[in-house]
């Protein structure tokens, strides 16, 4: 091979290679991430997030097509299907028919698949959770305990030194109910706090929502509970809707507005009238 | 003596028929009113998508319109009422002048704006589902008695001049006219009774056309001022306005007693006094319309809020620049120095400085109109290129351009049958004068 022979050879490598390297890096690297909720302990439900990497920051991935498991990747236990939103996230509800693998064990497992596409290859996640419920109470002089209990084989038993998180449920976020937000709980599964909240705002009949979370917990993922509490300050909801105001539909106009408006209206109207008035005198005066 | 001059004062002001050159801008007047007229055919066909206007620019030069002959017609109350309540009796040979002005701007500021409407045919529900709350209720309302107070403040005066006319029947050689004046003011007789509600109903109109002239021009000044857009936002904006339209409506009135002087050799009448007096006044206006325009842009200038400062900077050094230096030196600038001067109120020099500010006036308007509409205080994203920027089509260069013609016509036809000069007044105010 001659010289210019090697030169050739190589160049055609070193471009097959770059070729290669390019449609190998044309392809992201999916990841994908799945959580258990049990919201109330009777709503269960997945949430399934994608993301990948791309260049050099980790973006969320729209429009991934996402099929969910439970125990395996059978079609037998298929869950559902479900599409990532613009922020990556798909959410699933647990079937009904799911229920006979649900009650197989103390412990379950939930699978994700996505569709291969021209951006991704196919991708997996998984998640095992332990059957865990979570039960909030209160008691005298604004007390309130939640009670964590895990399934163990058939019997549910407490469980301890978990975080929860005991709070007062708003509009955007939750509100401490004093100035701890989460309280671990004891050997008997149970943490307490103390409502410290005076004069919240709550609905028409002072109504607040108690809630009681365990978060993005490793062993049990997400559980919550909720209660009704009359302890907030009752607030009459007021609107301007349909009421007179500046920016009412027609014929809502406030009263001040019509009664300058058309006082100034009759009073120019008046005059005008009165001269159209004069007119018809004048061609009285004239034929007289 | 005295029935000679008052032969001779009647002979002079009578109303005379066109020569050629009046027959020439006639004709191309109608050309102009023609070509509009198909434009609007074609936007009535084929709807506002023939116009330049868009989501962001949907008020364009028809709007300017607008505001530009709701702000000339304010000449009306200016030289008819405010002069006349204020004994200027100077101001007799211009009234009609103002008032037909008047007339005829406010007739086409209401046509502009039904124009203006991608649904005419749904105008009426402006007055059956109309919201008070709305300005554009109020100057609906304002507009249509201004309109009224206008035409009144025109057919009182010329009651006493109509019987003249039915006394020159010859003069007028049509008899279609002549059935008019008998139509309009054949009850004339000239009696004390008549002169006296006459004189009661003209100082009335005087004093009613003030407000309602104030209103009219405020109220369109909050169809702007009520809404919270950079350029808008001022409490500035009533008294801008006004001063605005005091201003090209004195300009507007300086250029018509120069045509109607040349055109029908009215200088005993319209005399070089009358120029230098509209000059003073003219300057005046124009002073006190620059100081409004200071308050206007060099305050929030000075602020340069970062939502303002786009729109301003457009006007000062970006794509409205050379129209608003323009609109401000032809407005304000020039005329002032023109008039501020004895001699630039002969009437050559004034009427240069009138017609200056005519058409700064109108640019003007199209400046407060327009550029705002361009810079919204969200971004302007994802939409056409077409949207980002307004320029006219011809259909709506055509259709202005028809009614600026158009009131232009109604003032020039109203001169062939009417006196543009009141003959009554003039003879009453020389007879008093040669009494005195």
């Amino acid at each position: 091979m001659n010289k210019h022979s090697k030169i050739f050879f190589t160049a055609i490598l070193l471009q097959l290679l770059a070729i290669t390297a390019f449609s190998q890096a044309e392809k992201n690297d999916l990841s994908l991430s799945i959580s258990y909720f049990n919201s109330n302990n009777h709503i269960q439900y997945l949430v399934a997030h994608a993301k990948s990497k791309i260049d050099g920051k980790f973006q969320m991935i729209p429009n991934i097509n996402l099929s969910f498991y439970i125990a395996t990747e059978d079609a037998a236990n298929l869950l559902g299907k479900a599409v990532t939103n613009d922020k990556g996230d798909a959410l699933l509800f647990i079937p009904p028919t799911a229920k006979d693998e649900w009650k197989k064990a103390a412990k379950v497992s939930f699978i994700i698949v996505s569709q291969k596409t021209k951006a991704f290859d196919e991708a997996k996640g998984n998640v095992e959770i332990t059957k865990a419920k979570i039960q909030i109470d209160t008691a005298a002089d604004r007390k309130i305990t939640a009670t964590l209990m895990e399934l163990k084989d058939t019997v549910w038993s407490p469980v301890k030194a978990i975080d929860v998180k005991i709070a007062i449920k708003r509009m955007d976020a939750d509100l401490n109910v004093a100035e701890t937000p989460t309280y671990a709980t004891d050997s008997l599964g149970v943490a307490s706090a103390d409502f410290k909240r005076d004069s919240l705002p709550g609905d028409s009949k002072g109504n607040l929502t108690l809630i009681a979370k365990v978060e993005d917990n490793d062993i049990y993922g997400n559980l919550s509970s909720e209660k009704i509490v009359p302890w907030g300050k009752s607030i009459k909801y007021y609107t301007e809707f349909d009421k007179r105001t500046l920016f009412a539909r027609r014929g809502k106009s406030p009263l001040w507005l019509e009664l300058l408006a058309y006082s100034i209206v009759v009073a120019v109207w008046g005059v005008l009238i009165y001269l159209f008035g004069q007119i018809k005198k004048l061609k009285q005066l004239g034929v007289n | 003596m005295e029935s000679l001059a008052k032969q001779q004062i009647i002979e002079d002001l009578l109303p005379q028929k066109f020569g050629k050159a009046g027959k020439i801008w006639v004709g191309i007047l109608l050309a102009f009113c023609t070509l509009g007229f198909i434009a609007y055919v074609l936007q009535l066909k084929d709807g506002l998508v023939v116009t330049g206007m868009r989501d962001y620019v949907s008020w364009g030069i028809y709007i300017s319109n607008f505001v530009f002959f709701v702000a000339i017609s304010l000449v009306g109350s200016l030289i008819t009422a405010v002069l006349r309540l204020t004994q200027a009796k100077w101001s007799t040979p211009l009234t009609r002048i103002a008032e037909i002005i008047a007339v005829s701007a406010i007739t086409f500021a209401s046509i502009i704006i039904v124009v203006d409407m991608g649904r005419p045919d749904r105008f009426y529900n402006l007055f059956l589902h109309g919201r008070l709350q709305s300005p554009i209720v109020w100057d609906v309302i304002v507009i249509t008695t201004y309109f009224f107070v206008s035409i009144l403040l025109l057919y009182f005066p010329l009651l006493p001049d109509m019987a003249i006319m039915m006394k020159h029947k010859d003069v007028t050689g049509m008899p279609w006219l002549n059935k008019m004046y008998t139509f309009l003011g054949s009850f004339w007789k000239n009696t004390a009774g008549q002169i006296h509600i006459t004189e009661k109903a003209i100082n009335i109109l005087s004093i009613t056309i003030i407000p309602v002239a104030f209103a009219i021009h405020t109220v369109t000044s909050w169809l702007f001022a009520t809404t919270y857009r950079p350029g808008w936002d001022s409490t500035n904006f009533g008294a801008y306005f006004i001063s605005g339209a005091f201003l090209v409506g004195a300009g507007a009135v300086v250029v018509a007693m120069f045509v109607f002087r040349k055109a029908y050799k009215l200088e005993n009448y319209i005399k070089e006094e009358h120029f230098d007096k509209m000059g003073k006044v003219l300057v005046l206006l124009a002073l006190l319309y620059l100081y409004f325009n200071v308050n206007e842009f060099l305050v929030p200038a000075f602020k340069m809020k970062k939502s303002e400062e786009e729109h301003l900077m457009g006007l000062f050094t970006g794509e409205f620049a050379i129209v608003f230096w323009f609109a401000i030196s032809t407005a304000m600038l020039i005329p002032i120095i023109i008039l501020i001067q004895k001699k630039g109120r002969r009437p050559l020099p004034a009427f240069i400085a009138g017609l200056l500010v005519v058409i700064g006036s109108w640019f003007k308007r199209y400046l407060i109109v327009t550029p705002t509409l361009l810079h919204p205080f969200l971004p302007m994203t994802d939409v056409p290129e077409g949207y980002k920027h307004y320029f006219p089509t011809w259909q709506e260069w055509s259709i202005a351009l028809g009614s600026l013609a158009g009131a232009l016509l109604i003032i020039t036809i109203f001169a062939r049958i009417f006196p543009i000069i009141p003959i009554q007044e003039t003879i009453t105010e020389i007879e008093e004068h040669e009494q005195a």
